[in-house]
């Protein structure tokens, strides 16, 4: 990606979590440390302007990732640099400052991101008047009517409190939020996953609209295909910590490389297909108290050997697709057909299970 | 100001108050104590005599019985005490005394509870662990226990005249003393909820500073159950400040308090003079019972579990 403009670069980043019993326990039973690996050296670069989606299941490290942008969470090693900045590098509160003004984050949950207790115009102002950026007075208010009118509300709303709205009206609070500040880069931690699917689309086409007006950047983290699919430019496909497979959004959606991949896209229901063959996947996630050696998803992966178990697969590139798997880079993958249901009835039961 | 009127119009339809209107015993109790607030307020209007003037008691006076006349033809509508102070204005300066004791405790012990509750939450690790120990010790002793050492400690330290001079502070120490651990455990549990819910991620996402996040955006989020304590502990102070009136380690008997009046009294049951124990020992019931009650109200209307 050399010559195009970089606005965020996250580099071998590992965020490892002390999940050990308490010191006591430790000296009386023998108890061992034990360490959460929930994100495990994870390259990727964003460029501005476009969106990067984060894929994966519950647990595989998204939202840990989302946060240490947001500069919520300390990385363990590696490190991330946004405009050329290294955001775990500040000192003080002001010398982080220009980097919160300029990257913001829409939550998960409309009901927990707003202060209950604060009317709808003072979260809005409160990017502003941390970043001084206006006092108080018309102007600030003539800016809050203006955000609200952004993001498709009325006004007259700033005067009201978060519980008078539904759960899609308080996302677009949260959105006029994090625009309230100008920012380049917003973070969309599963913005749409807490709403009907009527308002997920809403929500989703506004995020569009406001990227193109205003040239944002967007980081989304969705579990969710058919967002990721609506709003991608580029994707990372996430397992157990570690980024399986990632570039062109179009293409993995298309021709995904990575045995989790097709796993992953295998279950989205497909109206046309119903009974179409899908890879079924067996077994749960491992725990990330205990990634397995090896590729973490070897002990799921239909195309495992013994390669898989003992060596870490390293990224090679595919195209526009960069993706850590020895059957892709042995060859073996195209050969492989997907194991097929044998009989009808467990056709249905994976339907069921999509 | 129409947004006034729909915020007073909100809270006139409100939850707590609609279960309020609805509870005959939360309206009484209310009334009882808010009653005795003014009384307490405005003792030396109400109060038939100067309770701490020496010259307006007359010892030939002494123990006269409820409803009695006094030697310049003074009406005694609750009798007498041993020196001849007239027991109804000493019982209402006794309750402004306790009052007073009462809520300087229950507010000093809720600063410094809600304080390092807020910051042993927030923060956690080595703050909290110190904090929270420091708590769980003061905890192991009984109230009354922790306010007798530190009275008797000053007690000694200090020459008598400052010590009765220092009395009331040093009271509203002790009580304070033994009362913010119940703060702190709270705002702390609360606090360890509040830090991790998104609207304080936002915050420190946009760049808002520790301390405002701890008391713009988590303070009035927790204080809920703070109010219900405060209530709760101001019934439980003032009996405090009585039982250590009353055996002697509190206000002196020239500061009279209703615990340091019940005392008196107490010399005198057995000759049947009922009144001087009896009369302030009711009015304390009714304080704390009024207030208790109110107290007992608010917690179960603003806890969603108790919700019928």
């Amino acid at each position: 990606m050399n010559g195009t403009d970089i606005i965020l670069s996250v580099d071998q980043l590992t965020v490892r979590f002390d999940a050990s019993p308490p010191l006591l326990k430790r000296l009386v039973t023998g108890a061992k440390r034990r360490t959460v690996h929930a994100v495990e050296a994870v390259d990727f670069q964003v460029e501005r302007g476009s969106t990067f989606a984060l894929v994966g299941e519950s647990g595989c490290g998204k939202s840990t990732i989302a946060r240490t942008i947001a500069g919520i969470q300390a990385p363990t090693k590696g490190a991330v640099s946004f405009m050329g900045v290294n955001v775990a590098g500040f000192r003080t509160r002001h010398a982080a400052l220009p980097y919160r003004r300029n990257l913001q984050m829409i939550f998960q949950d409309p009901y927990a991101s707003l202060n209950p207790r604060w009317r709808i115009g003072r979260i809005i102002a409160e990017p502003i008047l941390t970043h001084r950026l206006m006092t108080r007075g018309a102007a600030l208010d003539a800016r809050i009517a203006e955000l609200l009118a952004t993001v498709g509300l009325s006004p007259k709303d700033a005067q009201k409190y978060p519980h008078q709205f539904s759960g899609g009206q308080r996302q677009r609070i949260s959105i006029a939020r994090a625009l309230a500040a100008n920012p380049a880069f917003v973070v969309c931690d599963e913005p749409t996953s807490a709403l009907d699917v009527s308002v997920q689309a809403q929500i989703l086409n506004l995020m569009k609209q406001l990227q193109r007006e205003l040239g944002l950047t967007f980081l989304l983290i969705s579990h969710n295909l058919a967002v990721v699919a609506h709003m991608a430019d580029r994707l990372g496909v996430m397992y157990l910590g570690r980024l399986v497979e990632q570039g062109d959004a179009e293409q993995i959606l298309a021709r995904p490389l990575h045995p989790y991949t097709r796993a992953l896209l295998d279950t989205v229901p497909d109206p046309h297909a119903p009974h179409r063959p899908r890879a079924r996947l067996s077994g749960e996630v491992p725990s990330p108290l205990a990634p397995p050696s090896g590729c973490a998803f070897h002990p799921r992966c239909p195309l495992a050997d013994a390669r898989c178990a003992a060596e870490r697969p390293e990224p090679i590139r595919v195209d526009a697709v960069s993706v850590a798997c020895h059957a892709v880079a042995e060859g073996r993958i195209d050969a492989a057909q997907p194991d097929r249901p044998k009989d009808q009835q467990s056709l249905e039961q994976s339907g069921d299970a999509a | 100001m129409t947004a006034a009127r729909a915020t007073l119009a909100s809270w006139w339809d409100g939850d707590l108050l609609y279960r309020f209107r609805r509870s005959p015993v939360a309206i009484v109790s209310l009334l009882v104590a808010v009653l005795l607030f003014a009384v307490a307020l405005g003792a030396d209007a109400i109060a038939p005599y100067d309770a701490f003037d020496p010259a307006a008691a007359n010892v030939v006076d002494a123990r006269l019985p409820p409803g009695s006349a006094g030697m310049y033809g003074e009406t005694y509508l609750l009798g007498t005490d041993p020196q001849g102070r007239d027991m109804l204005s000493a019982m209402i300066y006794g309750l402004r005394t306790s009052l007073m004791v009462g809520l300087a405790s229950v507010v000093l012990a809720a600063l410094v509870g809600v304080l390092l509750g807020l910051v042993a939450g927030y923060f956690g690790g080595v703050l909290d662990a110190v904090i929270m120990r420091i708590a769980d010790v003061q905890l192991s002793f009984p109230a009354i226990l922790i306010a007798l050492l530190i009275d008797g400690v000053t007690r000694t330290a200090l020459p008598r005249e400052v010590h009765d001079a220092l009395a009331v502070p040093i009271l509203v120490f002790a009580i304070a003393a033994s009362f913010w651990v119940q703060y702190a455990r709270t705002v702390r549990g609360l606090v360890l909820v509040e830090r991790n819910r998104e609207y304080v991620l936002a915050a420190r996402v946009i760049g808002v500073s520790t301390p405002r996040i701890l008391f713009t955006h988590i303070l009035p989020n927790v204080l809920g159950p703070v109010l219900v304590i405060a209530t709760i502990n101001l019934a439980l102070a003032i009996l405090t400040e009585a039982t250590l009136s009353f055996l002697g380690v509190g206000l002196p008997s020239t500061q009279p308090s209703l615990g340091s009046l019940v005392r008196i009294g107490n010399e005198f049951v057995f000759s049947g003079d009922w009144w001087i124990s009896a009369a302030p020992g009711a009015l304390l019931v009714l304080l704390s019972l009024s207030v208790n009650i109110f107290g007992d109200f608010l917690r179960d209307a603003l806890n969603p579990k108790l919700a019928s």
